[in-house]
């Protein structure tokens, strides 16, 4: 049993019990309970897609749950949207900041609940902004965070690490008893780093108790008082720090059964056909280097913000590396932009679908056919309609695409079969490399291995693929070999034989 | 739960409602004023229609391009005062009738052009780029010509955009239903109309899919531009008179032939033809206004109307969409 | 922290309307009592223009319809005046219409989410349309009595117009609102970063039509200023002046994205425009460089206030995001 769910004993000021939220298709968090503890450091561990992110929108008013209970401080807890959890002193550091770029640091502090005094002090009329007065604030506040940071400069100007101080001593200017941090530490420096724990401790020490979202195992050793580890959606494990160890860390993240996956045919590999050799580009990836062989499939493993999106349009022509070579069978070659790539065999499929790789409210057969219109249309600029048709009817059958017809809305078709459209779509290009991120997420279960099937049938043919993925037990089923990133660097490569859910995190982290 | 259409016949559907619609609109029109004003049935009245619309029509096949892409472009009645400026200009000074159209031609595309650079290589939008080049047009325009008013055009040269094929039909409308063929055809089945509809539903999947969006967007606001001068060129054989105050009212009559045709601000969504029967309309309104004795501030005053409701109703159905599809999840 | 007079771009423009204007004393006839007095009685509405756009522009908005506002404005001015009515009953009649006329552009922009330049292109000929249709002669008033034009004429110390001061009064009034007050904060933020405004509780819709409705005030201001300085009224004379107006703001540093600059900086564009059209008709150029002037102007300062300079030595992907999304 855990040691760390109590409604009593150190003062709770937090309690979530049994909250569950699902979104359409997913389940995201599933009877989470937690609680937070007056100036304590509590970390919340998990995987991408573990849930903590939905568990912090919850928390903070952007989401409702669909049951379960909130308290704070003893009271039970509704919070209708961002602005109540404020004025109930709670507050979230985001990941990406919600500060006004164009106003002053001052202006961003008080934005929305500035701080006024009547124009004429004896007749209380006329509420205009008392500046004075937030000046002292901000003062204060920064005082105690143990910063200087002039009021007066324009936030667009500060580093990304001035910028995170200047949403924390927001969050302050509330009065905020509660401080969730979600993934501080991402964009900083190891140096801007310790400055963060420092004004962590200072907090600690003026009773804030904060939330520490991280998977940054090294970090919540040096933070936190106390670790919960969830997982689908769902708690786990929670522990005091001093009690705990990496290893069982990892192991609590871990653990879910290998099911529901296809297996993974036996494919000749083949020779060295893609070389990627000390490709840098900043502020993130540092000198990474890549083999990929024909008929392989290259799993690329990482927490979020390891870097694998950014090295993945590095060596596709998606944007430019400041340094290093690209090799294609031998040849060293030089993109200048992704159709270059293309021409050359290579495709990316985004892990944003709907941003980067459909157009949503166009039919199947349309998106099918993106990249293909220049050959469709070679002659007059007109296009073939009869072999667009025959096109995307091949990849609908191939993919077993479930829609009536070609013509059907991408819109309407379910996460899945979107996900066999975007597919369809880079395969219609006849690629000889693919570099998939993310593929199944956001994709039920069946529609997963059919998914897992087609790529397992590309290598088959001798396509060479390099996958992106969250999903440990994905990319382990899947690959012939790991390549394990970590703040763009790469941290290590396990062969086929090596792999497990605990040495792949043993890297990540 | 509703029959999955497919979207090719649920456009098609809409479409045909639509234009169907907006073709009972025109034709209820013609009847309107020929009830009015019973010489608006005679033949060389109505094909008069049709003459009257040719430079409008034109603008109006390029601004649904660039409509399409989520974009606008405001700079197009100042262009055209432009090239047509400059023809009286070099026309007035040099007598060379070949010298004068293709000078007057090359300021048309060079105007587009600089919208397309702008609009394509820095992230300045359409609307301020326009607007900008807009005054800047003008006024060169302004400057070039002075306080000259050119005319004396030669026969031949009227007779280009004047001549009325069969002794019926004005000539402008044979070049505007050449262009509005060739426009079409592109539009609705070609390459380019496929990716200007990816451009206005979502860029950067055309991006991911190796597509030059950028090459895209310049060529269509040069070939604005060129629609712009060919525009002028027509209006010039027409009015035999270049003045700087040709600029004015083209623009609303462009876009809201446009917008009236189908084609959505927002981009990704219009039709060629929407466009074609929106400028049928639009100079159907004109010669009926004119025959009944109304100003062109009122012709103008009512279109500018037609416009915001035009807008207003399509932002509703919009909405209505997509709350019913919510409703049905 | 002493505040420092820092070289804000403000200052700069200070400066430089200075230097123009001591640049046009020595060189031309602007020194005189003449001079001064026809600069500060022309220059009076046009900065209140510019405020008025400055606040629609920071909200990432347009308003293109601003000069046929202001000839419905001026309109009701005059004939309430012909009429018989004392400044103090058509003024403030004038000031409604630019807020009525304004208040519809921001509706429709805000309810029907239609982009407010399409909105303000058409109401622009709408506008227009009108005079010519419901207005007796479009709207042409002349032989406008003194009940009208002793405001426009009148000036204190020999010298300052009183339509100036009146000006000066409500341009510092706005600063000073935009400075010291939550709806100014809630401008800007509503133009910088829609979802950041709305986590922090401000209602970006209801922000935007109160704009609007301001703008329409200023407009119902700068208009009747203007009217009440000739004898004659003309609406559709004022068609196209908010090129004028954007071009000021431009100049002054307001960002055509929305989410910045300084009414202040919009006054010194107004009075930069002014002295720079002043100074081109001193030198012999016609009133139509104006508006290729205009085009050049906005086109540069845009470009400088669009371009992000440190973006050249990063080499980021090639996404995308058009019309300004965040």
């Amino acid at each position: 049993m855990d040691s760390g769910i109590a409604s009593s004993g150190p003062e709770v000021v937090l309690h979530l019990e049994g909250i569950t939220k699902s979104f359409p298709g997913v389940r995201a968090l599933s009877g989470m309970t937690i609680d937070l503890r007056r100036a304590e450091v509590h970390a919340i561990c998990g995987e991408n897609g573990a849930g903590k992110s939905t568990l912090m929108k919850i928390i903070t008013g952007i989401y409702k749950p669909d049951s379960g209970q909130m308290k704070l401080g003893g009271q039970p807890l509704d919070i209708k949207n961002p602005n109540e959890a404020y004025a109930r002193g709670i507050a979230i550091i985001f990941q990406e900041t919600s500060l006004f770029p164009d106003l002053t640091v001052l202006e961003n502090l008080f934005m929305g609940h500035e701080l006024k005094r009547p124009l004429f002090d004896s007749l209380r009329l006329f509420p205009i902004l008392d500046y004075p007065a937030m000046r002292r604030k901000s003062a204060e506040i920064f005082g105690k965070l143990g910063m200087s940071v002039d009021l007066d400069a324009k936030v667009a100007n500060l580093g990304v690490a001035t910028k995170q101080m200047v949403e924390i001593a927001k969050a302050l200017t509330f009065e905020s008893s509660i401080l969730i941090l979600d993934e501080p530490t991402a964009a900083l420096t190891n140096k801007e780093v310790d400055t963060l724990f420092e004004t962590i401790r200072k907090l600690q020490a003026q009773g804030v108790s904060m939330l520490y979202i991280s998977h940054r195992l090294d970090e919540i050793f040096q933070i936190a008082d106390r670790v919960t580890v969830i997982r689908d959606g769902e708690h786990i494990h929670t522990e005091e720090v001093a009690k705990v160890t990496k290893d069982e860390l990892v192991s609590w993240m871990v653990g879910r059964t290998l099911h529901n996956l296809y297996p993974k045919g036996e494919v000749e590999i083949g020779e060295v056909i893609f070389e990627a050799r000390g490709i840098s580009q900043s502020p993130l990836l540092k000198g990474i280097d890549l083999q990929l062989r024909r008929g392989e499939i290259l799993g690329l493993s990482g927490l979020a913000g390891a870097g694998r999106t950014e090295l993945s349009l590095a060596l596709c022509g998606l944007s430019r590396p400041d340094s290093g070579q690209v090799f294609i069978d031998g040849k060293k070659l030089h993109f200048a932009n992704y159709r270059q790539a293309m021409d050359h065999g290579m495709v990316y499929i985004s892990e944003d679908r709907q941003k980067y790789g459909l157009i949503v409210p166009m039919s199947v057969s349309e998106n099918i056919t993106l990249p293909l219109l220049r050959s469709l249309s070679r002659k007059t600029g007109i296009i073939d309609s009869q072999s667009e048709r025959r096109i995307s009817g091949e990849y609908m059958e191939r993919l077993a695409i479930k829609a009536p017809s070609g013509d059907f809305v991408v819109n309407n078709l379910s996460g899945g079969n979107q996900q066999k459209v975007s597919v369809a779509k880079a395969l219609a290009t006849a690629p000889r490399i693919l570099i998939l991120d993310e593929p199944t997420r956001g994709v039920d279960v069946g529609a997963k291995s059919e998914i897992h099937r087609i790529i397992s049938n590309l290598a088959a043919e001798g396509k060479s693929i390099i996958m992106i993925s969250s999903d440990l037990p994905e990319i382990i089923s899947m690959s012939d070999r790991v390549i394990v990133m970590k703040n763009g660097l790469k941290m290590g490569e396990l062969s086929r034989a090596e792999l497990s859910q605990e040495r792949i995190l043993q890297l990540a982290l | 739960m509703e029959q999955p259409i497919s979207v090719q016949q649920r456009r098609r559907g809409f479409r045909i409602t639509y234009q169907t619609a907006l073709f009972s609109l025109l034709v209820f029109l013609i009847a309107l004023f020929g009830v009015l004003q019973p010489v608006f049935f005679a033949p060389d009245v109505l094909f008069n229609v049709t003459a009257i619309i040719g430079e409008i029509g034109i603008m109006a096949l390029a601004m649904t391009f660039i409509i399409t892409t989520g974009g606008i472009d405001l700079s197009v009645g100042y262009n055209l005062q432009l090239c047509a400026v400059i023809f009286g200009s070099v026309y007035t000074s040099s007598h060379n009738l070949t010298l004068a159209i293709l000078l007057s031609v090359a300021t048309g595309i060079l105007c587009g052009f600089l919208n397309g650079i702008i609009i394509s290589r820095t992230r300045i939008p359409p609307l301020v780029t326009t607007l900008a080049t807009m005054s800047l047009f003008r006024g060169v325009s302004m400057i070039v010509a002075g306080t000259n008013t050119y005319s004396g055009f030669p026969d031949g040269f009227k007779q280009i955009s004047t001549i009325n094929l069969f002794d019926v039909i004005p000539i402008q409308f044979i070049y505007f239903i050449v262009l509005f063929a060739v426009f079409n055809l592109f539009y609705s089945r070609g390459r380019l109309g496929r990716n200007l509809k990816g451009i206005g539903f979502n860029e950067n999947a055309l991006i991911f899919s190796g597509i030059d969006t950028k090459r895209n967007l310049l060529f269509i606001y040069t070939l604005s531009g060129l629609m712009c001068a060919l525009a002028a060129l027509i209006y010039l054989g027409r009015l035999s008179a270049a003045t700087t105050s040709m600029g004015n009212d083209l623009n609303l009559q462009v876009v809201t032939a446009v917008v009236l045709g189908g084609t959505s601000i927002m981009g990704g969504i219009g039709s060629v033809t929407g466009t074609f029967i929106g400028v049928l309309i639009i100079g159907v309104l004109r010669k009926g206004f004119t025959l009944l004795n109304f100003s062109g501030n009122i012709f103008n005053f009512t279109l500018g109307v037609m416009l915001i409701v035009a807008l207003i109703v399509f932002a509703w159905l919009e909405e209505r969409k997509k709350t019913a599809g919510r409703k049905s999840k | 922290m002493k505040k420092r007079i820092t070289l804000t771009r403000e200052f700069i423009l200070g400066l430089i309307v200075l230097a123009f204007m001591i640049f046009l004393a020595l060189t031309t006839q602007f020194a005189t009592r003449n001079g001064l007095f026809s600069m500060m009685l022309d220059v009076s509405p046009t900065i209140l223009g510019a405020i008025a756009l400055s606040l629609v522009i920071f909200t990432g908005n347009i308003d293109i319809s601003a000069g046929t506002i202001l000839g419905f404005v001026s309109y009701t001015a005059g004939e309430l005046a012909i009429l018989g009515a004392p400044i103090w009953l058509f003024a403030p009649a004038a000031f409604v219409v630019g807020v009525l006329l304004s208040g519809l552009n921001g509706y429709i922009t805000v309810r029907f989410k239609v982009p407010s330049i399409v909105v303000t292109l058409a109401m622009n000929m709408v506008h227009l349309g009108f005079y010519a249709t419901f207005l007796h002669n479009s709207g042409w008033l002349e032989n406008l009595g003194d009940n009208f034009t002793w405001f426009g004429r009148g000036q204190v110390f020999g010298i300052i117009p009183f339509i100036f001061i009146v000006s000066i009064a409500v341009a510092a009034l706005f600063m000073f609102i935009m400075k010291f007050s939550k709806f100014g904060k809630s401008v800007y933020a509503v133009g910088g970063n829609r979802q950041a405004a709305i986590y922090a509780g401000i209602n970006p819709d209801g922000t935007v039509i109160k704009v609007f409705l301001v703008e329409g005030l200023l407009l119902g201001i700068a208009g009747t200023l203007k009217a009440v300085t000739r004898s004659d009224v003309l609406p559709s004379s004022f068609q196209g002046r908010e090129m004028t107006y954007i071009a000021a703001a431009i100049v002054g540093g307001v960002n055509i994205m929305g989410g910045s600059g300084k009414l202040l900086g919009a006054v010194f564009g107004a009075l930069l425009v002014y002295l720079l059209s002043t100074a081109m008709i001193y030198l012999g150029f016609q009133d139509y460089f104006q508006y290729a002037l205009q085009g050049i102007i906005i086109l540069v300062a845009v470009f400088i206030t669009v371009t992000d300079f440190s973006a050249w030595r990063k080499k980021r992907p090639t996404v995308i995001a058009r019309r300004g999304e965040n």
